[in-house]
């Protein structure tokens, strides 16, 4: 019978989860931030802001925190335009197109540290990549990823293959979504296919752009498996990104104090950004807001 | 309208044969010297990565099956009875898919440790058990479901988990394939939690096992890619056998946004 309790009942193993694997790992992590805990001992001392003003002026904080920001600003643009690109190529009624969705998604569903396995070996000095691209340029030694000026950009590359096929399926959804009625009436006022898109497509689509924009931020500032199995943050820590930073920090030296005011300062940037994302796209969506009732 | 096309269509096979080629390297890799299976073999009956294909199996099935028990309770209880408190839970749901795991790495290893669960199977099940995502398609899913059967069912008697298991499980059945295939994907290719929260080799489960091969020895490339090799083909079979529904599962996150 349905009992006047059922309804908390039910949710209950939610409740517990998140008390359990959020809300109290949240909370310790942020006491933990403004103290020296010892794992071996644990002994817990109070330092208030010594962390974050000692990861401010640690240099390989920085250097964590710029190779982080470099990965994102060098993979999400062209991931989320070619994704879009590929969509829209994959939205019109071309021959072979769910063979192509597929093809397309394949690295996506493939788990990361198997493709960052096969990459490892693709950017090895013996492989054939590096023997084919060594006939045209002049190539680091030892490798894509032995090198400082190459393993970051090499690793970005790999993930834009691996991650796009997501955001295409995801735009495709959005795609299919667009009315109807809105293509046929542009055709009607005899738009072009560009301004068909801007005056149609585009708003249409446009809050899943917003939703792939800050999906895809929020896991490039969180990208750790990659480098976990090509490069271990080297050489000379120029592919050490924010969260590597914190799992050696953390769970290689156990300096759990210094290593959770990292990932709450990462949180708070990565807060920070989706801020300002979405006020952007609000304000934007504003003023496209007319367009939208005009087409 | 159909010459436009070809341009398209050629610009697309040649990215396919990009996005492909890797993995038939990967095969191709794994079957030499010559073309034969003995890699495979070896790898298979090598205890470290039997033993981690056993784990992965056993670790994404109970996984997969507690997500599926759980949302599904949740999912109706929240769908169905909109009291504050869990309009408060659902909440917390969306809350929580918007937190980067990141924050939450160095406690929840303190956590592990102080409940005793460090390197055992409980540290891999336990924290992955009730699926936030699950719960809300789930939900979203069961809002859409008349109420009607269900009335009628309770008028017939039936008590609430009668009324889920036979009257709101098979009508949701769409949801919970969804759900299964999404659950076996993600937990199946999981590395960082079970990679934190596990020591010995006995606990490794296929993408722990493949990261520290490679940090072993020198790497032996052939057996590595037939083991990466074996931890590929089953998503790659449940993909390509159920592509449409994984698609609707991993799109339906995104949708309600």
């Amino acid at each position: 019978m349905a009992g006047k309790n059922t309804g908390y009942l039910l949710p209950l193993p939610w409740t517990l989860t998140l008390l359990l694997i959020w809300i109290f790992p949240l909370v310790w992590s942020l006491v933990l931030a403004f103290a020296d805990y010892n794992l071996l001992s644990g002994e817990l001392n109070w330092i208030g802001l010594e962390n974050f003003r000692r990861l401010l002026s640690d240099p390989s904080f920085q250097r964590a925190l710029w190779n982080t920001f470099l990965f994102v600003i060098g993979t999400l643009p062209f991931t989320t335009l070619f994704a879009l690109l590929l969509a829209l190529a994959l939205n019109r009624p071309v021959w072979g197109k769910n063979f192509f969705k597929a093809s397309f998604f394949i690295p996506t569903i493939t788990s990361l540290v198997v493709v960052a396995l096969i990459f490892t070996k693709l950017y090895s000095e013996g492989s054939w990549l590096y023997r084919f691209l060594g006939q045209f340029f002049n190539l680091p030694s030892g490798g894509f990823l032995l090198s400082d000026k190459t393993a970051l950009p090499s690793i970005m590359i790999m993930d834009i293959w691996a991650a796009i096929g997501y955001y295409i399926l995801l735009f495709l959804v959005a795609l299919q979504n667009v009315p109807q009625e809105l293509y046929e009436a542009a055709k009607v006022e005899g738009a072009n296919s560009w301004q068909t898109f801007w005056a149609v497509t585009f708003p249409s689509i446009k809050p899943m752009l917003f939703f792939i924009v800050t999906l895809n931020t929020i896991k490039s500032f969180q990208v750790f498996t990659e480098v976990f199995v090509m490069t271990k943050g080297g050489p000379l820590g120029s592919t050490t990104t924010a969260v590597y930073f914190i799992y050696e920090e953390g769970l290689h030296r156990f300096k759990m104090g210094y290593a959770s005011a990292a990932a709450y300062l990462l949180f708070a940037i990565i807060a920070l950004f989706s801020y300002f994302l979405f006020k952007s796209f609000k304000s934007e969506s504003e003023v496209l807001a007319p367009a939208q009732t005009k087409a | 309208m159909r010459t436009p096309l070809l341009p398209t269509f050629l610009l697309l096979a040649a990215l396919a044969i990009l996005f492909l080629f890797p993995f038939f390297w990967m095969f191709y890799v794994s079957l030499s010297p010559g073309w034969t299976l003995n890699n495979f073999k070896d790898v298979l009956e090598q205890k470290m990565f039997s033993r981690a294909f056993f784990n992965s199996v056993f670790v994404t099935a109970v996984i997969t099956l507690g997500n599926l028990f759980f949302a599904l309770l949740a999912g109706y209880g929240l769908a169905r009875y909109p009291t504050v408190s869990n309009r408060f839970l659902f909440i917390s749901i969306l809350a929580v898919l918007a937190v980067p795991t990141h924050v939450v790495i160095i406690p929840l290893f303190l956590l592990v440790r102080k409940l005793g669960w460090y390197d055992t199977y409980w540290a891999l099940i336990v924290p992955f058990l009730v699926s936030p995502l699950g719960i809300l398609l789930l939900r979203q899913y069961i809002l859409s479901l008349p109420v009607e059967l269900e009335e009628a069912a309770r008028l017939d008697g039936a008590g609430e988990l009668r009324i889920i298991f036979s009257i709101v499980a098979p009508l949701a059945k769409p949801a919970l394939a969804a759900l299964a295939i999404q659950s076996f994907w993600v937990n199946w290719n999981n590395f960082l939690f079970p990679f934190l929260f596990t020591s010995s080799e006995n606990l490794r489960v296929l993408p722990v096992a493949l990261a520290m091969y490679q940090s072993y020895q020198a790497i032996d490339w052939p057996h590595l890619f037939a083991a990466s090799a074996v931890a590929t083909i089953p998503v790659l079979a449940v993909f390509l056998v159920l592509q449409k529904q994984i698609i609707a599962g991993l799109t339906a996150g995104a949708l309600k946004q």
